[in-house]
């Protein structure tokens, strides 16, 4: 009996090791892949420059400021929003209107966001290139509002849950003390959850930055660095899915390596950043 | 009156949580066959003494023991601390019954025949005689007799606590703990539990720890009180 | 006492916060009903073969969506096979056995995974089918195994945190009852704590599926194409309805093509909008039945 529970903690602790090797595997193979970049001494060049590969230029900081852009305009997009239906959950109506809402953003992951950027191809593009008159509808902006209502119930379910968690008695005094619904929020919600509203933030902005298909279907992919939201752009993400079908062996391929890199480093980080500011509110 | 036989040797017992001690150096003796309450203010470790007699402790994080305690079984003193001694052997022979009755999602039967498949019974008779058995022995067999099968979260409080009594039981344990087994039932189903102990001294050694001063006034052979780190004879 | 004009202000705010999340919503969905549903037949499942022959297998299908949706299936089957014993495994292990400082550890590096881009978990498939195909055997390419175990690699972490929680929320009570009866700790595991836990973890396990059924960025880099009609083996490429979609998206040639587009859509949409709910239902159906009062 002991030789069978012995055995069986060592199974569970290989599949924990086994699975956390995954992660760092991850990593691993998106440096090594990058090796004849970094070994031909590339890698600055690679990360700072243009990317034109008839005239020799891989460089994907395009890529790395349209991924940015789009990420940071669509959490611009959705943070208000987000905001405000986190508020209408918790404050204004928590009864039947604020649970429904709660339910309907649950059901909202459950869309694959392939159909957001179906629908962005043949709803929203068309809109937008009728209402800019120039260009062809598929950049910065519409991904960004796609974006945005993807990213939209992490926030939301995360505010709420922030919101949530402040102690009743603290709320019980305000009331007691005849304060407003909007002063309950600024001077007592808002600083006791603002921890959790960073990271709902930092974790949105870190899914914003992982998206690949809205990207791809809807923001251009053009190469140019993008001057303005209604300039096309592409991100890392779609700028993978597009050169997988390159010829393996080109530097043009090894690239996307880096891509996967600097992604895996730039979510990476967010995790970091968001573990920090949710250790903030306990 | 006969040369009292000890059950249970306890020598400089301590527990500790977190680092804080709970209790130090505790010396005491319990007897064969008997009763004892342990009563005293909240939080001074009556229930932590408890789980030092099973070894319960150890699938709580942050717990430490010190100390020696040794149980007669019919072979003489063992030391249920050292280190070849088996837990779950020891946990057969010592039962113990929690405040809040905590029957496992199940039904009646299932949850009595549980300890009798952990020990590896496999035999269906057996098992069906073994669980009316404890189930008598509880004071619960005519109530539950026709509805085996159904759920055990269906019973009243004062039923749930005496399945447990009776789960606890179904091993024959020589030793059974039970902590304020009564304090969450009403009066009277206290008292059926009392009287059922009162019953069950005749084979078990009886460990209780209470906060009803009546109740030990009316069942205990043997009178502690755990307070200020020490136990002490009433 | 009137009400603030603070206040009306931010329930005003608030409110239209709502409506128009929710009606961007109601847009975008009653968009792809309102163009898709004439699509929906089974025809556009099966063209022009029998749906019964199709569904033994007896038959291809040409031109309908039966062999992308076979994919989706395999694929479901097999990523859960993988993640789901390492998953739980995983779980068990952190949840019952880890002391508090490899905990920390292992659960920081769980977030990163699941943080991690999808392309990218796509991408490091592609790479270990490189590898493998530099070093064993070059017949070894993207394919519908490869997928199946990168989209393992997505879910993993989910599993995982599934698990470990549903675990530690047990009451104590609860974790100590099989122990004093004599039970060790594996038995308590499993014949009192995963039974308790069952009804969170199967939901997350279906949540997990939802998310390999929805996948694109994954199969994209390892072995999902166009049309490769039913997978003949777990080493031979694929379709997938997510993949089909944004094909459609981006390839299609004219509006009959561009109809079974959006029949695809709403097809996937029902998928994921049904096992979101049998997620949520299985769990109060189990709930029921494991319930402890304590």
């Amino acid at each position: 009996m002991q030789h069978r529970e012995h055995i069986a903690g060592i199974i569970f602790w290989g599949a924990t090791a086994l699975s956390a090797g995954v992660t760092l595997a991850v990593l691993g193979f998106m440096v090594i892949l990058s090796l004849p970049i970094i070994k031909n001494d590339m890698i600055l060049e690679v990360l700072t420059g243009p990317w034109s590969p008839d005239h020799g230029l891989f460089g994907i900081l395009p890529m790395i400021v349209g991924t940015l852009c789009i990420a940071l305009l669509s959490l611009v997009v959705s943070f208000p929003v987000s905001l405000g239906c986190s508020i209408f959950i918790e404050i204004i109506r928590p009864d039947k209107p604020g649970r429904f809402l709660k339910k309907f953003v649950k059901l909202m992951t459950a869309v694959p966001t392939v159909i957001y950027g179906f629908v962005g191809v043949f709803l929203l593009v068309p809109q937008v290139r009728g209402f800019v008159s120039h260009g062809s509808g598929m950049c910065i902006l519409s991904a960004s509002l796609m974006l945005g209502l993807v990213i939209s119930p992490t926030m939301i379910l995360f505010f709420s849950q922030s919101f949530a968690r402040v102690p009743k008695t603290y709320l019980n005094a305000v009331d007691a003390l005849g304060g407003t619904q909007f002063q309950k929020l600024i001077y007592l919600l808002l600083p006791q959850a603002w921890p959790g509203i960073l990271t709902g933030i930092i974790l949105a902005f870190g899914r914003a930055m992982g998206d690949t298909l809205i990207a791809l279907m809807i923001s251009g992919n053009s190469v140019v660095l993008p001057t303005s939201p209604l300039d096309s752009a592409r991100t890392l993400t779609a700028h993978i899915a597009m050169i997988i079908a390159a010829d393996f062996d080109s530097i043009e391929f090894k690239t996307i390596f880096v891509c996967g890199g600097i992604l895996y480093l730039m979510t990476s980080f967010g995790i970091f950043l968001a573990r920090f500011s949710a250790g903030k509110q306990n | 009156m006969g040369k009292k036989q000890i059950k249970i040797q306890i020598k400089k017992l301590g527990f500790y949580y977190k680092n804080q001690q709970i209790f130090e150096n505790i010396c005491i003796e319990f007897e064969k066959k008997s009763i004892t309450s342990i009563s005293g203010p909240s939080g001074q470790g009556k229930s932590s003494f408890l789980m030092a007699l099973n070894r319960l402790w150890e699938s709580i994080e942050d717990a430490k023991v010190k100390g020696t305690i040794l149980m007669d079984f019919g072979n003489g003193f063992e030391d249920i601390y050292h280190k070849n001694y088996s837990v779950t052997e020891l946990r057969q022979r010592v039962g113990m019954v929690f405040q809040v009755p905590n029957p496992l999602p199940m039904s009646i039967y299932k949850n009595i025949e549980f300890p009798l498949k952990l020990r590896g019974e496999k035999n269906k008779t057996i098992i069906a005689e073994k669980v009316e058995q404890a189930l008598t022995e509880s004071f619960l067999w005519d109530e539950v007799k026709d509805r085996l099968s159904s759920d055990a979260g269906l019973l009243s409080g004062g039923q749930q606590q005496r399945l447990c009594i009776a789960r606890a039981l179904v091993l024959e344990p020589q030793v059974l703990l039970l902590d304020e087994p009564t304090s969450s039932l009403d009066e009277t189903s206290a008292r059926v539990i009392e009287d059922l102990l009162v019953q069950l001294k005749k084979k078990c050694t009886i460990i209780l720890v209470s906060h009803h001063i009546d109740q030990v006034d009316r069942i205990a052979d043997n009178k502690l009180v755990l307070s200020d780190r020490r136990l002490e004879q009433k | 006492m009137g009400k603030n004009v603070w206040d009306m202000l931010l329930g005003f705010f608030a409110w239209c916060c709502a409506i128009l999340l929710v009606g961007s919503m109601i847009l975008i969905i009653g968009f792809l009903i309102l163009k898709g549903y004439k699509a929906i037949s089974l025809e556009l499942i099966f063209a022009n073969t029998s749906p019964l022959e199709a569904l033994l297998f007896k038959q291809q299908v040409f031109g309908g969506l039966f062999p992308a949706m076979v994919g989706t299936f395999f694929l479901i089957l097999l990523s859960i096979g993988f993640a789901l014993p390492l998953g739980l495994a995983s779980g068990i292990f952190l949840a019952e056995y880890a002391p508090d400082s490899i905990k920390k550890i292992f659960s920081l590096c769980f977030d990163i995974l699941a943080g991690v881009p999808s392309i990218v978990i796509g991408l490091f498939g592609f790479s270990i089918t490189v590898l493998l195909h530099h070093s064993f055997n070059s017949q070894i390419f993207p394919c519908l195994l490869i997928s199946a175990l990168s989209l393992a690699f997505l879910v993993l972490p989910y599993i995982i945190k599934t698990t470990q929680v549903a675990l530690e929320s047990l009451p104590l009570l609860l974790r100590l009852t099989a122990p004093s009866l004599g039970a060790t700790k594996l038995e308590n595991i499993f014949l009192v704590l995963l039974p308790a836990s069952i009804s969170d973890i199967t939901s997350g396990i279906v949540l997990a599926i939802g998310r390999c059924a929805e996948d694109t960025a994954v199969i994209m880099l390892t072995g999902v194409v166009a049309v490769a009609g039913i997978p003949k083996s777990i080493f031979s490429g694929f379709e997938a309805l997510p993949f089909y979609i944004y094909y459609i998206a981006s390839e299609y040639s004219d509006q009959f093509e561009l109809m079974k587009g959006y029949g695809a859509a709403i097809i996937l949409l029902l998928i994921c909008a049904v096992l979101f709910g049998i997620s949520h239902w299985v769990k109060e159906w189990l709930t029921a039945k494991t319930r402890f009062s304590y």
